[in-house]
């Protein structure tokens, strides 16, 4: 299918990009930015008292996003509140920008989903071979009756692979089939009708919406228990 | 010509069944979700964010299929003569 053409086409077009790049990378940084100027705008200006209505948004946000990661990692929630609330929240913008007139989805191009799920699998790592020290999480790998390691070791590891894949193949269908179905909706009346500009779509995109919050919670709530369960290990085995 | 065919053919059939394996076990998920939101009504919202998040995962399922009929479609799978061509080379 041929490259879509978004608001960002003129940097293209001025040469600034290259041509290779799709045009889902511009549009990642626009929502870069727009996340990035509504937490700049309420810096310094944090009211303890008496908030107004944006500060009391952000808090409400926050505080929801906290006590989700909470019901699933427990205690460790203050360090990885960070992480998986920014993961719902990025992802969350990223699908919503889909449906606005003349901007695509990034996470509807298989390259942003497997950069998330890369960073996803890179997080969880880390945070089990720090806390489990390397030579437990290798022993992890290898199962519990140690003669049939040389079996539980292959089918460990591509377990262990095989979660990053499906977190960006699940978000990447997700999200380009919800996108896809539109753009065949709005083909099918305009090719049937004569070009009559009637938005038949709007009732998918409205279900696109509840699926790019459903998708972006159920990407999140997997890291959040991908990382309770590699945490578990280190306090089981204690 | 063929191929093209063969493609539809495979494709029609293909994520149908899928979404029958899918459509079957979501079905399961929400039939129990509601037998115990009924038995229980106050822990209705927990029950409820968890039947979503299930309902999640099953589709996952299905949008696998999905997504290899989009690769089959789209990018095209070579036939088993090109495929040879390309490997001998």
């Amino acid at each position: 299918m041929e490259e879509p053409k978004t608001w960002l086409h003129f940097l293209y077009v001025k040469h600034m990009l290259p041509e290779w790049l799709p045009e889902a990378v511009p549009v990642t940084w626009v929502v870069i930015l727009i996340i990035c100027a509504g937490v700049i705008a309420m810096s310094g200006r944090w009211k303890t008292r008496l908030p107004g209505r944006y500060q009391a948004f952000l808090e409400f946000v926050v505080v929801s996003l906290d006590n989700f990661v909470r019901s699933i990692v427990g205690d460790e929630a203050k360090t990885l509140t960070p992480i998986i609330g920014s993961f719902f929240i990025f992802i969350l913008l990223l699908s919503l920008f889909g449906l606005i007139p003349g901007f695509v989805s990034p996470t509807a191009n298989i390259n942003t989903t497997v950069a998330l799920a890369l960073v996803a699998f890179v997080i969880v790592q880390y945070y089990a071979i720090t806390r489990l020290g390397f030579v437990n999480y290798i022993k992890h790998f290898l199962g519990e009756p140690l003669w049939l390691a040389p079996l539980m070791f292959p089918i460990h590891v591509i377990g262990e692979l095989a979660r990053p894949l499906s977190l960006a193949l699940r978000l990447f269908g997700n999200i380009f089939g919800e996108d896809l179905v539109i753009a065949v909706l709005m083909l099918i009346v305009m090719r049937l009708l004569g070009n009559a500009l009637i938005p038949i779509q709007f009732p998918m995109m409205l279900f696109a919406i509840f699926t790019s919050f459903i998708q972006a919670l159920v990407f999140a709530m997997l890291v959040g228990i991908y990382i309770a369960v590699a945490l578990a290990e280190h306090s089981e085995s204690h | 010509m063929g191929y093209l065919i063969a493609l539809v053919i495979a494709i029609g059939f293909g994520v149908p069944i899928a979404v029958i394996g899918g459509g079957l076990g979501q079905g399961k998920a929400v039939a129990s979700a509601l037998e115990a939101m009924a038995r229980q009504p106050e822990a209705a919202p927990k029950l409820q964010l968890a039947m979503i998040i299930g309902l999640a995962f099953i589709e996952s399922l299905v949008i696998y299929a999905l997504v290899i009929a989009l690769i089959m479609l789209f990018t095209g799978v070579p036939s088993a003569g090109v495929l040879l061509k390309t490997l001998v080379k």
